[in-house]
């Protein structure tokens, strides 16, 4: 598989403090992946690592193939990036902005652009920094994606706003990626504004990449299941490396099976539980994402015993 | 707009539910065969889903035979065939199951849930 972006132990100090620590990330062609985290996991560094914004204190990234250091000119031509405090020339207009950036990319697209400035709302005559948080975001988008890049990175672009205006960005973004094969690296820490967007997630904590999968195979993995008895013998959770408990509560025992995949998944639960009724309910990305940093800092904390 | 009635729900794959609601539009005869259906592209934007997974809506609903491509006008709604493939019983299963809870638990007579059923059978297309 091609990789439009691959890190090698990536690693950023700032001081004392590790923002980012020996990341392996890799971010397949062609996908739209979701870098999650909450805030101050470095997300932030990493894109800003990625796009040569900040150089690592180790380890390397290539981006379309051109390693981070040298990325110039010509491989920001391919590139789409906004971040969450992007930097507008604010006595501008949305028009002036568009007219100013269009000389800088050969593969810009003006009817492009012009859809996507009806879509997004963005015929006005006021200058920039009369506008809305929302409406600069969507300006910044726009000059980002009327050139047709080949990768777009978005750091948080839908941090604070509103549900309509997140919305237009979403539609924005996916009427600008036409039919061809584009790759989209979009960071945030609310997994609600990605989960129907991303195919790809990973799950970004303390610097640390604590997993990254594609979406269909998380919920393909992850289901919870309830054990409900026939008798009234409290049903026991037995140890299983596959199974998470998940509590009980009266005399229904839940636990998070993690290899609902394999073929054995439901004849194991079976085994487990004879004269039981088991329940078995597939589980949202929010709450496979909770549960595997939940698992995953505390096999952390057996490494460290 | 979707030319077919649908609201995602957290949890189940995108893919399922979208495939499910234009199964059960055409068997409510709000899709019939020979309406137009919405490009790759219109129905991510439409669903603010990935492309990849609208592309692959498009392809389970044409293997399925309820999309045919047609040159030149595009992915259009096909002339409709028997049904009853694992993945329809699959459906079936699940929702009858909910329904005969549901219906227990509101304390409805099973004579009274055959009669809606009927009723609701005779209100879709195609049945024999």
């Amino acid at each position: 598989m091609a990789y439009a972006i691959e890190t090698f132990s990536l690693t950023r100090r700032f001081g004392r403090t590790e923002a980012v620590v020996g990341l392996d990330l890799q971010v397949p062609a062609g996908s739209i992946f979701a870098l999650l985290g909450p805030n101050g996991a470095g997300k932030t560094t990493t894109l800003k690592l990625l796009m040569n914004l900040l150089r690592p204190t180790r380890g390397r990234a290539t981006v379309l193939g051109a390693d981070t250091g040298r990325l110039g000119p010509r491989d920001f031509q391919r590139i789409g990036y906004v971040s969450e405090n992007q930097r507008l020339p604010d006595w501008m207009t949305p028009d002036q902005l568009f007219d100013y950036c269009r000389p800088f990319y050969p593969t810009w697209d003006e009817a492009l652009r012009k859809t996507l400035a009806s879509d997004l709302g963005l015929a006005t005559r006021a200058p920039l920094r009369t506008l809305s948080r929302g409406t600069r975001m969507k300006a910044a988008l726009l000059v980002s994606l009327a050139y047709r890049p080949e990768l777009v990175v978005l750091d948080e672009p839908f941090t604070g706003l509103d549900p309509l205006t997140r919305d237009e960005l979403i539609r924005g973004l996916l009427e600008a990626s036409g039919d061809r094969a584009w790759t989209v690296l979009v960071s945030s820490h609310d997994i609600d504004d990605v989960e129907r967007l991303a195919d790809w997630v990973g799950f970004i904590k303390d610097g640390r990449m604590q997993f990254a999968e594609p979406v269909s195979a998380l919920l393909g993995r992850f289901r919870l299941v309830e054990i409900v008895p026939a008798s009234e013998a409290a049903p026991v959770m037995p140890a299983d490396a596959r199974w998470l408990p998940h509590g009980s509560a009266g005399r229904t025992l839940r636990f998070i099976d993690t290899g609902h995949d394999q073929s054995d998944a439901l004849a194991r639960i079976e085994a487990a539980f004879p004269a039981c009724d088991i329940r078995i309910a597939p589980l949202p990305l929010r709450e496979i994402a909770v549960t595997l940093a939940r698992s995953s800092r505390s096999s952390a904390r057996e490494r460290n015993v | 707009m979707l030319p077919f009635s649908i609201s995602l729900r957290a949890g189940t794959p995108i893919h399922d539910q979208v495939v499910y609601a234009v199964r059960r539009a055409v068997v409510t005869g709000q899709l019939r065969t020979g309406d137009s259906f919405p490009s790759v592209r219109a129905l991510s934007v439409a669903l603010k889903i990935n492309p990849n997974t609208a592309h692959k809506i498009v392809g389970t609903l044409t293997d399925e035979g309820l999309l045919t491509v047609r040159p030149g006008i595009g992915t259009v709604v096909a002339e409709s065939r028997a049904p009853g493939s694992a993945g329809h019983r699959a459906i079936l299963e699940h929702d009858a199951e909910r329904l005969v809870v549901e219906a227990r638990h509101a304390g409805v007579s099973l004579k009274d849930l055959m009669a809606a059923i009927r009723r609701h059978w005779s209100g879709t297309l195609e049945n024999e």
